[in-house]
């Protein structure tokens, strides 16, 4: 069985390979007409792209090796029965647990996922689960500490967590209408077989475990931040952002330009805040508050890391009511305080 | 790919990743990617992944010591997860580094004015030397100030790399800086224009160190403070190439 699936990746992998082949020549064979002037231009793109790349690339990968060590330690260290003791079966309550672990799991965006797929695997009921994924990156502590310092103890980190925990529960809310987590969750082989040998195990043996787990997740997981990195990258590249920021600034399209921009900049909700008062002389505070909100639960690299963990239509689910609901929040604040 | 060859070639990717880590961080070229705050992090994740691929090389010792346990472990193995680490690593080696500069206010932005502070040092700023100020300093100046004329004629001394375009005269350029608060990917970037007859000789995105005294100028019916400049001196790129709100 396992070698059938080697083969399959295999022949997935060689023909990408082949069409990057014939582009690579067709290019080559097309700039060779091009003049000068056009390659100083590439030249400086690339050097752009690289530097916007191993940005985000250096700024994710502490985050995420915090997130998939913290996913190997609770592979080793968290068995199913506690889980099952802590979290409450019914809806409303595991989701509002699920959202309110965040407080206790200090990760951001990136780290958020493998853990999640973690306690998944650990028999998390999906509401709870899913609430964590988005309540998470701006329930923990590191985050409320960095919104505080860029806007004070104030409206905008008040509104910011609370409208965080709301859509956070709503979307847990209607996650647990499917009873069947498979048809949610993408199936993973490497959790397919448990660690019998666990018990007798000492301490050492089970950190040693862990960070082997953590290893194989940092790559796993790694593979979908560098691709979601590479997208951010180039947009960033070759999409003006003052394109977005002339669109419009009335009190709906003001909030889609920022909705936008979250997406688009892809940057680490631990930071986020401080960008975030850069915006606060151009736009609304309700614009600014939904960036606030959306940006952690959405961005170019999370999008592509749920798709890793999540079917497609859940990931829709993930994507879309997130943004529905920051979309509508935002508007209203426009309306209520211009 | 079997076992040990997988766990071989994982292990020394993590290592590969520690060493390029640590070299932009031994090299300074980290400052490039990300604001220097996040040293701490980045100090961590050298040390983590270190500990990693250790770990990694060391229970492929003990494998092969007890070789028939461990075959169960295969199938969790994809080595195209492994060839996706070696993208940011190629990006990092081949790629010359360099800080972002003139060319990227096209899909940036440049801004002469705004409120690029973070809440609490606007206050302190104005006490500061006028020779310590930096191009931000002095941008959130003109920006927060309603009079500007006790800052007339002070003397400023800013290092920023040369921007001309074409809404200056002849005898102007800007000194410019990129603000990130995070990493590249939230860079932005502000100029402060500068009087120097010889504005024409100077090289777009050469490092220099502009000292004189300032005035104002309106420019899009914003009064800026400008600089008069007295010397204009070449310098190499500094350690932090980006300001920091």
């Amino acid at each position: 069985m396992f070698s059938v699936q080697t083969t399959n990746s295999s022949k997935r992998l060689s023909r990408p390979l082949v069409v990057a082949v014939i582009i690579i020549v067709l290019i080559l064979v097309a700039s060779s007409m091009l003049p000068i002037i056009f390659f100083t231009w590439l030249w400086d793109r690339l050097n752009i792209f690289a530097t916007v790349f191993l940005g985000i690339f250096v700024e994710a990968v502490p985050y995420l090796l915090l997130g998939t060590l913290a996913s190997g330690l609770v592979e080793m260290f968290l068995d199913r029965d506690q889980m099952s003791r802590w979290i409450s079966h019914r809806p409303i309550p595991a989701a509002v647990t699920g959202a309110l672990m965040g407080m206790v799991f200090p990760v951001c965006e990136c780290g958020v996922v493998p853990l999640t797929r973690r306690l998944f695997h650990k028999g998390l009921p999906l509401s709870a689960g899913v609430a964590f994924l988005l309540a998470a990156p701006v329930l923990n502590p590191i985050v409320i500490l960095s919104t505080a310092a860029a806007f004070g103890w104030k409206a905008m980190l008040l509104w910011r967590v609370g409208l965080s925990l709301v859509i956070a529960v709503v979307v847990g809310l209607v996650f647990s209408v499917e009873k069947d987590a498979s048809n949610v969750l993408r199936p993973v082989l490497d959790m397919a077989h448990d660690h019998h040998h666990e018990e007798s195990k000492s301490f050492v043996e089970k950190i040693r475990a862990a960070f082997v787990i953590t290893a194989d997740e940092f790559f796993e997981m790694g593979r979908y931040l560098i691709v979601g990195a590479l997208l951010a990258a180039g947009l960033q590249t070759f999409i003006p952002q003052s394109a977005l920021l002339t669109i419009g600034s009335g009190p709906v399209l003001s909030v889609l330009v920022m909705l936008g921009l979250a997406i688009l900049l892809s940057i680490c909700s631990t930071v986020d805040a401080f960008v975030a008062l850069g915006f606060v002389g151009t736009f609304s505070f309700g614009s600014v508050l939904s960036f606030l909100v959306f940006g952690p639960m959405v961005d170019i690299k999370s999008i592509i890391m749920y798709a890793q963990v999540f079917k497609k239509r859940s990931v829709a689910y993930l994507v879309l009511i997130p943004f529905v609901m920051s979309l509508l929040s935002g508007i209203i604040f426009n309306y209520l305080s211009p | 790919m079997p076992h040990r060859l997988y766990r071989s070639f994982q292990a020394l990717l993590l290592l590969a990743l520690c060493l390029f880590f640590a070299g932009k961080l031994a090299s300074g070229q980290l400052s490039y990617y990300i604001n220097l705050r996040f040293i701490p992090l980045t100090i961590f994740g050298v040390i983590f992944l270190a500990l990693l691929a250790q770990t990694l090389f060391s229970e492929n010792r003990r494998s092969r010591q007890q070789e028939h346990e461990d075959e169960h472990h295969d199938h969790d193995h994809v080595p195209a997860n492994l060839w996706f680490m070696v993208v940011p690593l190629a990006i990092g080696l081949l790629i010359p580094a360099r800080p972002l500069d003139s060319s990227a206010f096209a899909t940036k932005g440049f801004n002469t004015t705004g409120p690029m502070v973070s809440s609490d040092s606007a206050a302190k700023l104005f006490e500061t030397e006028s020779q310590d100020r930096n191009v931000l300093d002095w941008v959130k100046i003109s920006y927060y100030e309603k009079d500007i004329t006790p800052y007339l004629d002070q003397q400023a001394s800013v290092i920023g790399f040369v921007y001309r375009d074409d809404q200056l005269n002849e005898n102007q350029f800007y000194v410019s800086r990129f603000i990130i608060s995070c990493c590249a990917a939230d860079a932005s970037s502000i100029g402060m224009i500068v009087n120097w007859d010889d504005a024409k000789t100077l090289k777009q995105d050469s490092w220099v160190l502009v000292k004189g005294s300032i005035s104002s100028t309106i420019l899009k019916d914003q009064t800026l403070l400008v600089i008069d400049a007295e010397s204009i001196q070449d310098v190499p790129v500094p350690e932090q190439p980006y300001l920091y709100p």
